[in-house]
């Protein structure tokens, strides 16, 4: 291939679009929806980070202003986790509009997430919503197929094709320079796109992030872009395969379809028939009985709480709980707390390993499907993803759990044995306790892991290069030019 | 005529192919849709069971305070869904069928949402609203985009236009021909969907096949227009998927941002963190404010007079009363703002058919937003009975034993709104007469 034969078809195609009105639209649509997205992302992430900064900080303010008192108390006072939005979910939502944001963290009960944009919105929402990189990854894709159906079957229709191929040029040069082209063009847009997330990068407040964000943005980069290349190839391909330009168009019409619109649901669909997940009911039904199996604290005659207490009596060597130098019921918590704790996770894990199979039918789609494979590597990236949401979920749990049992060791250490009467007051202790107790925060997973999970969509991405690289050299010894 | 431009329609093969898909396509999504609803059909059946053997067991335990066993006892309130939800899934995969509350404060257990893969709902469902919605333009588009530039460009158009004094009744023929093709192949998914869900042929059911005949209208109109403007196969194709993405995509996606960005909804965390701040609180305040909030609320419990113990149920209720009565404002608030989501959303959706149909699908099978924020009263209404059923009882200190347990049964909330004709069917006629008048004028003004 000889580079200025490339460049030439490359700016023969460049310089085509841009003389054209009706691509110079589609392209002028696109960047004022961009605008548009970028303005609503940043719009929407500013107010969503303030409210629950400002309720984080007010719930913290609160556990600190506590009074003097029992600790188990503080227990069922408990906290609320907010999930903080990653500073690139205004660029990419993914599923930030589906997951929930808030958690009630209490003693001896697992809280659902709440409060999720989708449980506010109407049903309009599965319509979908305008991210900028649901532009890049849906909207441009169609730009750049109907700049490019006519590239090569054009040529083929009005004779050029014939000419040009008598002159001495290559398939391959016709194929790669006029896809370099289209590259070109999609890259008029992305580029932009890219400068604008490396400014946003610096200019947002939290500098201790910055390195991570800037790897983040160029791994974005880079799958855009080589998906931009697919896009790009796959055009000319089918224009050169095809017998007239509107059969050409017809056809990428119809991958596009299949890409972005039927194959997502459909392979969604099908992970949710292969792997059922039981309904909450099931769900809580089931952990409650393995609770009851294990020992039921709240039956008085419970043969396992009996046997701890039996064998804490007889280690002790003394006859009542009283007589003990610690608190019992503190003790017997922080007991009932473990084992109701692993129960749980137990489940929820057994449930999220289902979702986890149900996705993975979506994410091995990125195979057949190179759109499946950027919105998955995107929303990683951007911190939008399903890791990312089970991440917090996660960390909200163990924080909860060390919640409560630091609240039982407190018990166990500086509450007295002995019931207060019923006119008593009841035992408490310094409100220091709670001061000294860290607040929640969200550790973020950093770029290197987000990329070894999503291994899968970035060697799809390489594949499907690969592939398409293959097909030019093959189809250029046996494509014809009439 | 008709008969020959329906035989020389139905033989091509892009009808086989189109038609199969969408067969396929629609018969998956009522399959998923009988999923959908067996799925909630049994998790309430699950629901009564469970509440039962809670009941009885818990009433085995706790059976010395009244205050205490209503502390652990949860009720049930279901919210059927009509049959039509099978055909429109909507909110239902997010806001939960079933509410479990027990007497205490009910803004801390109001909001609990469903289990589900967050995955699944950015996908979507392929549910029949979706075959409508989104496939059905697709088959239209490809069964029509080349109505009049086909024959231009075959060069068969003199001939065929020689044949009518006004050329334009022949395209419009060809159009009623895919149309009735079209027409007859939905008409047999609604048969498949009302035998294989056993719909009941009610006022909902009609609203939503005239709805669905009237989208598709919408878009025959468009096929139309486009026909009317006398360009290329190619530039038909473009045009009329654009005219797809602007109604399924983009449309309804600036539509979202705006209703997020205008409406956010930071009242519900304060909802949240009110009422346990509210609630706790009076844990370390003298209790005469707790209880003369309470009396002040329920005048009728005035004769129940705290004992003189540092702990009694009366202030424990009393306090968790106060949870909901110090975060009533902002739970009102953040009510009031969703009501303006539904009511924005629904403006909206008048002006773009796919969102209205999607709309007014999603309020036929009760599957919108209107529908769960009704449900979350009568959550709130549930609720209250049975608090002001056994308030009195825990602060005499009834007898356990002595209460009839068969009385907490799971009830059910049923939403009976009467189907809105008009509102449902006009923007879809007006929009669709608006196109054809204009096709017509631009068929009359142009020469072919």
């Amino acid at each position: 291939m000889r580079k200025s034969v490339l460049i030439l078809f490359a700016r023969q195609v460049m310089g085509m679009a841009f003389k054209n009105k009706a691509v110079m639209a589609l392209l002028g649509l696109t960047v004022i929806l961009l605008i548009y997205a970028a303005y609503s992302g940043f719009t929407i992430y500013q107010q969503q980070s303030r409210s629950r900064q400002l309720y984080q900080q007010q719930v913290r303010a609160d556990w600190e202003d506590m009074p003097d008192k029992h600790p188990h108390r503080m227990a069922h006072y408990g906290y609320i986790a907010f999930r903080t939005k990653h500073p690139l979910s205004f660029f990419d939502f993914g599923m930030e509009s589906y997951t929930g944001n808030a958690v009630f963290l209490e003693a001896h009960r697992q809280n659902s997430v709440n409060f999720s944009e989708a449980g506010f919105s109407t049903g309009m929402l599965r319509f979908g919503e305008i991210s900028i990189a649901m532009i890049l990854q849906v909207l441009l894709p169609l730009v750049i197929f109907f700049i490019g159906f006519s590239t090569v079957a054009a040529d083929r229709e009005n004779g050029t094709l014939k000419i040009l191929l008598s002159q001495g040029t290559s398939w391959q040069e016709i194929i790669v320079g006029k896809a370099l082209g289209l590259l070109g063009i999609a890259l008029c847009i992305l580029l932009p796109v890219i400068l604008l997330l490396i400014i946003g990068c610096f200019v947002l407040p939290e500098k201790k992030y910055i390195v991570d964000n800037v790897c983040r943005i160029g791994w974005l980069a880079l799958s855009y872009i080589c998906y931009a290349g697919i896009i790009s190839l796959m055009a000319v391909l089918i224009s050169s395969i095809a017998k007239t330009a509107k059969s050409a168009l017809v056809s990428l019409i119809g991958i596009w379809l299949l890409f972005t619109v039927i194959m997502p649901r459909t392979a969604q669909a099908m992970g949710n028939y292969l792997h059922a997940t039981p309904s909450r009911i099931e769900f809580e039904t089931a952990i409650e009985k393995d609770l009851i199996k294990k020992g039921d604290s709240h039956d008085p005659n419970d043969p396992y709480y009996k046997a701890l207490k039996d064998s804490i009596l007889r280690l002790y060597k003394v006859d009542s709980v009283q007589q003990l130098p610690f608190n019992y019921s503190g003790f017997q918590m922080k007991e009932g707390e473990k084992i109701s704790a692993q129960i749980y996770n137990r489940h929820l894990f057994a449930l999220l390993r289902k979702y986890q199979q149900q996705n993975d039918v979506s994410r091995y789609s990125a195979f057949i499907n190179p759109f499946a494979a950027l919105r998955d590597l995107s929303m990683a990236m951007s911190g939008t993803d399903f890791r990312s949401y089970v991440q917090f979920q996660q960390q909200a749990e163990r924080y909860r759990y060390q919640l409560a049992q630091h609240m039982n060791e407190l018990q166990i250490k500086h509450i007295s044995n002995k019931k207060p009467g019923e006119h008593d007051k009841p035992h408490s202790i310094s409100s220091a306790f709670w001061k000294a107790f860290p607040d929640f925060e969200y550790k973020r997973t950093g770029q290197g892991t987000v990329l070894l999970q999503e291994f899968p969509a970035l060697a799809s991405l390489l594949c499907w290069l690969t592939l398409l690289t293959a097909i030019t050299t093959i189809l250029s010894k046996k494509l014809k030019a009439l | 005529m008709f008969l020959l431009l329906l035989k020389n329609f139905v033989r091509s093969r892009i009808v086989v192919t189109g038609l199969s898909i969408i067969m396929l396509a629609g018969m998956i999504s009522i399959f998923i849709g009988r999923q959908h609803i067996e799925k909630i059909k049994s998790s309430i059946a699950k629901t009564e069971h469970y509440q039962r053997d809670h009941i009885q067991r818990n009433v085995q335990f706790f059976n010395k305070e009244m205050g205490l066993l209503l502390y652990y006892l949860r009720f049930g309130l279901v919210n059927e869904p009509p049959p039509l939800n099978a055909l429109s899934i909507g909110q239902r995969d997010v806001n939960s069928s079933i509410q479990h509350v027990t007497i205490r404060n009910i803004e801390n257990q109001l909001y609990d949402t469903d289990l589900f893969n967050p995955y699944s709902l950015l996908a979507g469902n392929l549910d029949f609203s979706f075959v409508l919605i989104y496939l059905f333009p697709l088959l239209i588009i490809a069964f029509t985009y080349n109505l009049l530039s086909e024959e231009k460009e075959g060069g068969t158009w003199r001939l065929v236009s020689a044949q009518h004094k006004r050329p334009a009744v022949i395209i419009f023929k060809k159009l009623a021909v895919r149309a009735a093709v079209i027409y007859t192949a939905l008409t047999v998914l609604w048969a498949l969907a009302a035998v294989l869900l056993s719909l009941p042929a009610d006022n909902s059911f009609w609203a939503a096949v005239s709805l669905s005949f009237l989208y598709l209208l919408c878009w025959f109109a468009i096929s139309f227009w486009v026909a009317s403007l006398q360009k290329s196969s190619g530039a038909n194709a473009v045009i009329l998927l654009s005219a797809w993405l602007l109604m399924t995509v983009i449309c309804p996606g600036m539509a979202n941002n705006y209703i997020t960005s205008q409406y956010p909804v930071p009242e519900a965390l304060a909802t949240v963190v009110k009422q346990r701040e509210g609630y706790h609180e009076k844990w370390d305040m003298d209790k005469k404010i707790t209880m003369d909030k309470f009396y002040e609320h329920y005048p009728q419990f005035n004769q129940y007079t705290l004992p003189n113990t540092e702990f009694s149920w009366l202030w424990y209720y009393a306090m968790q009363q106060m949870g909901d009565d110090e975060a009533q404002q902002e739970a009102g608030e953040m009510k009031a703002k969703l009501w303006q989501r539904e009511i924005a959303s629904r403006t909206i959706s008048y002006f773009i058919p796919s969102m209205h149909t999607q709309y007014q699908l999603n309020t036929l099978a009760q599957s919108g937003l209107g529908n769960h924020l009704k449900f979350l009263d009568s959550t709130r209404q549930f609720h209250e009975n049975k608090r002001l059923h056994f308030y009195p009882k825990i602060f005499s200190g009834a007898d356990v034993t002595k209460e009839d347990w068969n009385y907490c049964k799971v009830e059910t909330f049923t939403e009976k709104s009467p189907v809105t004709w008009m509102a449902m069917l006009v923007p879809l006629i007006i929009i669709s007469s608006l196109l054809g008048a204009i096709s017509w004028i631009n068929f009359r003004k142009t020469p072919y």
